[in-house]
């Protein structure tokens, strides 16, 4: 009963993987297609940091450069063995080997930062992942067998997007059997009340020691994919900012929550190419007026203001409060030309003229404050996608917005 | 292998006391911006990562004060005053101040009550949001810088340790007129055919432009012989300005915090938030005079940085010091006021030494590194305590 | 989710996964699996592209023309780091195709520039040209940059589409393939006219190097300036470093004084270059100092206040060079942006010289698809741009051209001295 169940789960997520595999390659060109393995890699990123920051509760805020440890170790080995030495290893076996190297190298620099976090806290522990991060973009920066800071190129190219979702899929199962399992709890227990815990029984030290290396392990394998999907890697992948992004992406969906952390990955490693494909009418690229920028922003700021009040009051029922939130957005959005007019006057924002592009991080930005605002406890906060949920959802009808929207 | 000898042979003695004068001098701007991190973390428990992008709006204040003063682009303004720089100086700190209570009120104070984790995000939202919103309506292409003129306190000094032979002095001299005469020369030549230049020389002039080149450069070898032959330290005005102005604020801030009823409301708040509220403490006036007192202070450093550096101005020009100086407030004790000054001035002489060992390639990781070191052998930074904190 | 509870589970999962994969790696994948289509002919990343040696073909399909406006993409940094640089390259870019739409396309049909944003980080303009490529560009032009082309030019090469990079000047960047062109001098021309320069004309003898460790530009310049100056017989007595963003050069500046150089060559770009002009000054130094292309920039100037007075740089062209071409080109700009009347750098002339090679080649094409384009930009020869004459015919994809010296003064950059391809010794 057990283990055909659990035989058949593994099938399935392989089967998953080879499924979106097939698709993407059919259906898509190859810019999708990089993009869809892209937010596999940042997908496995994300659910792994969770396991250090959400799951554990330990403050690490330089993920990146695990994940760049990972990827210069397989992508220089492959170099040197594919590459320069010309031998000819099968393609797949091979990334999957060189994924267990990364994956070990980084693992082994998660178990040295991860000493530090014995006797640190908060963050104090969060300037030691961040200097970490920058100590190793420093040092491959200035190691020329590494390419400098121009690139380790010439990496032999294994695109696998089935490999880069296998691996989303099992970090996934990890973090989430993980947590059915009494060490799993453990875990839980360290982030919720360090002493409490320890003063149970629970091995802190080790539990924490773990997490660093089973997440670090497991950006490290991400890192050896993208080495070997992009072929040339640059110190410039790896900064400090990538680190915050992959965090933002834990807590927008929710800290702790492994659901969370994958629909926001998914979520923002796709904004910016959506953002791209923002046009204007003649299909040369969007251009808006610095009246129409600031006008938006002014509204957001109401809405915002205004959703924030009915939500802090608790006012009206839950069912009604959805219609209103809808009724505010609707009702901002058609301020917005009203702005717009009012602000006209104004020489210097009635000639800026701003291309879509250059919106595309402001936008980031935006919904980043936007969400937490509304929802500081991420989207899914710490809730888990189940089937018993869709069960409930499809039950008994629409759930109130308060649930799902925000 | 030759790491050891490589190391002692890179080591010049005579310039270190200099490199420990700059050290400190640069370490002063790092403690200016520290302070805000470590006020607001001592208030709040929230690193402010919007401080740094206050920090460079502080810069574009200043820029935009000495447009105002006459020092614009295309202008040929070239005297100015302490009065200008003063301006600048106030509108930079006045500014900051105004938008450091701004992003308080209308992003961290909604936040209050929430996990640490989400105001964190939050302040990186606004961060990001002041960087590329910011690039939006400010001028950064090309980036622009203050002009040199608005500063007339331009130039630097000289403090001999050892003075160095008077026979170099006298070579100096005599080798001066020679090099006057072959230069004259070379110049007559030039006045007299206009349509050569000096890069473009018939060769029989060629000879003229090799003893010009060569009586010069016995001069300026002679000249840098004399400079370096004894031990001083050269000190620019402006670092010295950055660095008096930047005690003088520390002095007025350790003041207020330490002697006022609102800096002693303030130093209640940051030992127990609730407590303090609940004996009556206005909590949100002392978040709002933490904020201003801190966005304050990173406007004076921004100013004087852009002032007297000639750095250019960028909507990222905020980035890079912002992290140096959150690393060097954690590195003092994040919440500790003397701690991020220490901190500071440490991270300045760290990286200057790391230069003078001859490893200016590796100078930004340093400080991580000793960072790193402190932080293990002291937990809670230098000054910090090292108790348990209980989330 | 999808495996069912209890760790062992997992383990179970991963021994199927490298089962599957095993089998997977056999069978099913052939078709659109395209493992390690770019392993390139190993050449050490340090030695100099020979220009003439032939490249690797690329394999890819190209995209076709098929109807309505013909498509060319560029990739520009709109925002991050290169914003200066990038917004120039696309106002030239977007100059050169008005110009030749107005003049009515080819064969009565325009040409339509599709813009993609890099914001000067590699793997966005890595998507931004695969985004165009999908698109259907038929060529691409950008960037400014070495990191990004770099990047970019790879994906352009596997899929067959002619890159024709503006500003970048690393080597060994046409080693990608026979699609990567580029319309500018590289690094190993670039350094040995600043050498050659500094060594034959100003008399300088020991140079010290001021490298900005975080941008490959710098890295690659400073080492083939420093190669040629002592082949000459000049003495680099000292390199620092700093990055990209660094305010203060006191410290390494105090170093460098007591090597007692007569020169220092700062390679990296002028929004640092600038302010360490001032600080060099006030740090008691008495040199010359030397740079490359990055130094281009009205506000240098500003920035450099009097200390970058009298000092010289290589670049691509000059606005105040006395050529028809420079003459024409700087009306057409005023014309067509007249709030910004001046290219700020010469990005402006480089973005309008690439993308004007692409539409000369697009009238000479022998059809409107991506490979004829592509050995139509191979056959440009002598073509008149505004930064001089650009012959692509038989070079690898890396022009010949020629830099000159220009020595900045109050009214702004000054001819110097012109070097030929050929006049160099490297």
């Amino acid at each position: 009963m057990f283990w055909p169940k659990r035989i058949g789960s593994g099938i399935a997520a392989i089967a998953v993987c080879f499924l979106i595999d097939s698709i993407t390659h059919h259906s898509f060109g190859s810019y999708e297609q990089r993009i869809i393995a892209l937010v596999g890699i940042y997908v496995t990123l994300a659910v792994s940091l969770n396991l250090i920051n959400g799951i554990t509760g330990q403050f690490s805020i330089g993920h990146a450069a695990f994940y760049q440890v990972g990827a210069y170790l397989a992508g220089f080995i492959s170099r040197r063995y594919i590459t320069d030495a010309g031998h000819t290893p099968p393609p797949v076996l091979w990334l999957i080997g060189m994924i267990l190297v990364a994956a070990a190298g980084a693992s082994i620099a998660g178990f040295i930062v991860g000493l530090p976090s014995l006797r640190l806290k908060g963050d104090y522990l969060a300037i030691v992942t961040l200097g970490f991060g920058e100590i190793i973009r420093i040092l491959v920066q200035n190691t020329d067998a590494l390419g400098g800071s121009y690139a380790l190129d010439k990496i032999p190219k294994i695109q696998e997007i089935w490999l880069i979702w296998l691996l989303a899929f099992i970090c996934i199962a990890v973090c989430r059997n993980l947590l059915k399992t009494a060490r799993g709890l453990t875990f839980l227990a360290v982030r919720e009340d360090e002493i409490a815990s320890s003063a149970m029984g629970v091995n802190v030290t080790r539990v924490k020691v773990t997490a660093f290396v089973l997440g670090s392990a497991f950006a490290g394998a991400a890192g050896a994919l993208l080495a070997h999907y992009e072929g040339l890697i640059t110190p410039a992948t790896f900064t400090m900012d990538v680190s915050f992004i992959i965090l933002t992406m834990v807590v927008l969906g929710g800290t702790g929550s492994i659901t969370g952390s994958v629909v926001s990955a998914i979520f923002l490693s796709y904004l910016p190419e959506y953002l791209r494909t923002l046009k204007g009418g003649d299909g040369q690229p969007l251009v808006v007026s610095g009246t129409a920028v600031v006008a938006a922003l002014i509204v957001t700021v109401l809405a915002v203001a205004a959703i924030k009040t009915v939500l802090n009051r608790h006012l009206f029922t839950p069912q009604k409060r959805g219609l209103i939130y809808v009724g505010i957005i609707i009702g901002a959005a058609m301020l917005e030309p009203l702005f717009s007019l009012l602000l006209h006057p104004v020489p210097m924002l009635a000639n800026m003229q701003v291309a879509a592009a250059q919106l595309r991080m402001v936008i980031f930005a935006v919904t980043l404050i936007v969400l937490m605002l509304l929802r500081p406890q991420g989207v899914f906060a710490h809730h888990e996608f189940s089937w018993d949920w869709v069960k409930k959802i499809l039950g008994k009808g629409p759930v109130p917005s308060t649930e799902v929207s925000a | 292998m030759h790491l050891v000898p490589n190391l002692l042979a890179a080591l010049n003695f005579s310039t270190l006391p200099e490199q420990l004068v700059n050290g400190l001098l640069l370490g002063a701007i790092y403690a200016l911006i520290a302070l805000g991190y470590t006020m607001v973390y001592g208030v709040l428990r929230l690193i402010n990562f919007a401080h740094g992008e206050v920090y460079m709006l502080g810069a574009y204040v200043a820029l935009f004060a000495s447009y105002h003063l006459g020092f614009g682009p295309n202008s040929t303004a070239t005297s100015s005053s302490l009065a200008n720089l003063l301006i600048m100086l106030f509108a930079s700190m006045s500014i900051c101040a105004l938008i450091g209570v701004i992003i308080e009120r209308f992003a961290y104070r909604p936040m209050r009550g929430q996990s640490r984790i989400a105001s964190l995000i939050t302040a990186i939202g606004v961060s990001l949001l002041l960087q590329y919103g910011g690039a939006l309506f400010l001028p950064n292409s090309p980036p622009p810088s203050i002009s040199e003129n608005v500063n007339p306190y331009r130039g630097s000094f000289v403090v001999p340790l050892s003075s160095p032979p008077p026979s170099l002095a006298i070579a100096v001299k005599q080798l001066g007129p020679e090099a006057e005469t072959k230069n004259k020369a070379l110049q007559d030549y030039l006045a007299s055919h206009p349509n050569e230049s000096e890069f473009s020389l018939s060769p029989a002039a060629q000879p003229l432009k090799d003893q010009a080149q060569d009586a010069q450069r016995k001069l300026d070898d002679a000249k840098r012989e004399l400079a370096n032959s004894g031990v001083n330290i050269t000190i620019r005005n402006g670092d010295v300005i950055i660095f008096f102005t930047s005690m003088v604020l520390m002095i007025v801030l350790t003041y207020l915090v330490r002697y006022t009823k609102r800096g002693r409301a303030m130093r209640a708040v940051s030992h127990d938030f609730d407590s303090a509220a609940l004996m009556g403490i206005n909590v949100n006036s002392i978040i709002t005079f933490t904020f201003v007192l801190g966005s304050a202070l990173a406007g004076a450093g921004a100013m004087m940085q852009a002032t007297f550096k000639g750095t250019t101005i960028t909507t990222f020009f905020g980035l890079l010091p912002g992290v140096k100086a959150f690393v060097a407030a954690v590195l003092g004790g994040i919440g500790n006021i003397p701690g991020a000054v220490l901190g500071g001035l440490l991270m300045g002489l760290a990286e200057t030494i790391m230069v003078w060992m001859g490893y200016s390639r590796y100078a930004d990781a340093i400080a991580f590194v000793i960072l790193i070191l402190v932080l293990l052998l002291r937990p809670g930074g230098l000054l910090g305590s090292d108790k348990v904190e209980k989330v | 989710m999808i495996i069912s509870s209890n760790k062992s589970t997992f383990k179970l999962a991963a021994a199927a996964a490298v089962l599957f994969a095993m089998i997977g790696c056999d069978t099913g994948k052939a078709p659109d699996n395209k493992p390690d289509t770019t392993t390139p002919a190993s050449t050490s990343p340090t030695a100099p592209a020979a220009s003439t040696a032939s490249r690797k073909s690329s394999t890819g399909e190209g995209n076709k023309y098929t109807s309505g406006k013909i498509l060319i993409g560029l990739v520009a940094s709109e925002n991050g780091d290169l914003r200066p640089w990038g917004v120039d390259c696309e106002a030239g870019a977007k100059l050169a195709v008005a110009e030749f739409n107005k003049a009515g396309g080819v064969g009565g049909k325009e040409v339509e520039l599709r813009i993609e944003d890099s914001a000067s980080k590699p793997e966005q303009g890595k998507s931004a040209a695969e985004k165009l490529i999908g698109d259907g560009v038929l060529a691409v032009i950008g960037e400014v940059a070495s990191g990004i082309t770099a990047q970019m030019g790879q994906s352009c090469f596997e899929k067959g589409i002619p890159d024709v990079a503006v500003g970048a000047t690393k080597t060994t960047l046409t080693d990608i393939g026979n699609t990567q062109f580029r319309v500018c001098y590289t690094d190993a021309f670039q350094g040995p006219v600043m050498a050659n320069f500094a060594f034959k004309e100003l008399g300088l003898k020991n140079v010290a190097l001021m490298t900005d460790k975080k941008q490959p530009y710098s890295t690659g310049l400073s080492e083939s300036f420093k190669a040629t100056f002592e082949k000459l017989g000049g003495k680099i007595v000292d390199e620092q470093f700093y990055e990209t963003g660094q305010t203060d050069f006191k410290a390494q500046l105090t170093n460098l004084k007591a090597k007692s150089p007569d020169g220092i060559f700062a390679s990296g770009y002028f929004p640092e270059v600038g302010p360490m002009a001032r600080q060099v000054k006030e740090a008691g130094l008495t040199v010359k100092m030397l740079g490359g292309d990055g130094w281009d920039s009205s506000e240098i100037l500003n920035t450099g206040g009097e200390a970058i007075i009298g000092q010289f740089f290589c670049n691509h062209y000059n606005n105040h060079e006395d050529r028809p071409a420079v003459k024409t080109f700087l009306d057409k700009w005023k014309a067509a942006y007249p709030n910004n009347p001046v290219p700020a750098t010469t990005m402006g002339a480089l973005g309008y010289d690439a993308t004007s090679v692409v539409l000369d080649a697009l009238k000479r094409s022998k059809s409107l698809d991506s490979k004829a384009l592509r050995d139509a930009i191979e056959d440009t020869d002598n073509f008149a741009g505004v930064s001089g004459a650009i012959t692509l015919k038989g070079n690898g994809g890396n022009p010949p051209k020629r830099a000159i010296v220009v020595k900045l003064t109050k009214g702004g950059q000054v001819f110097a001295k012109a070097y030929e391809p050929n006049e160099v010794v490297k």
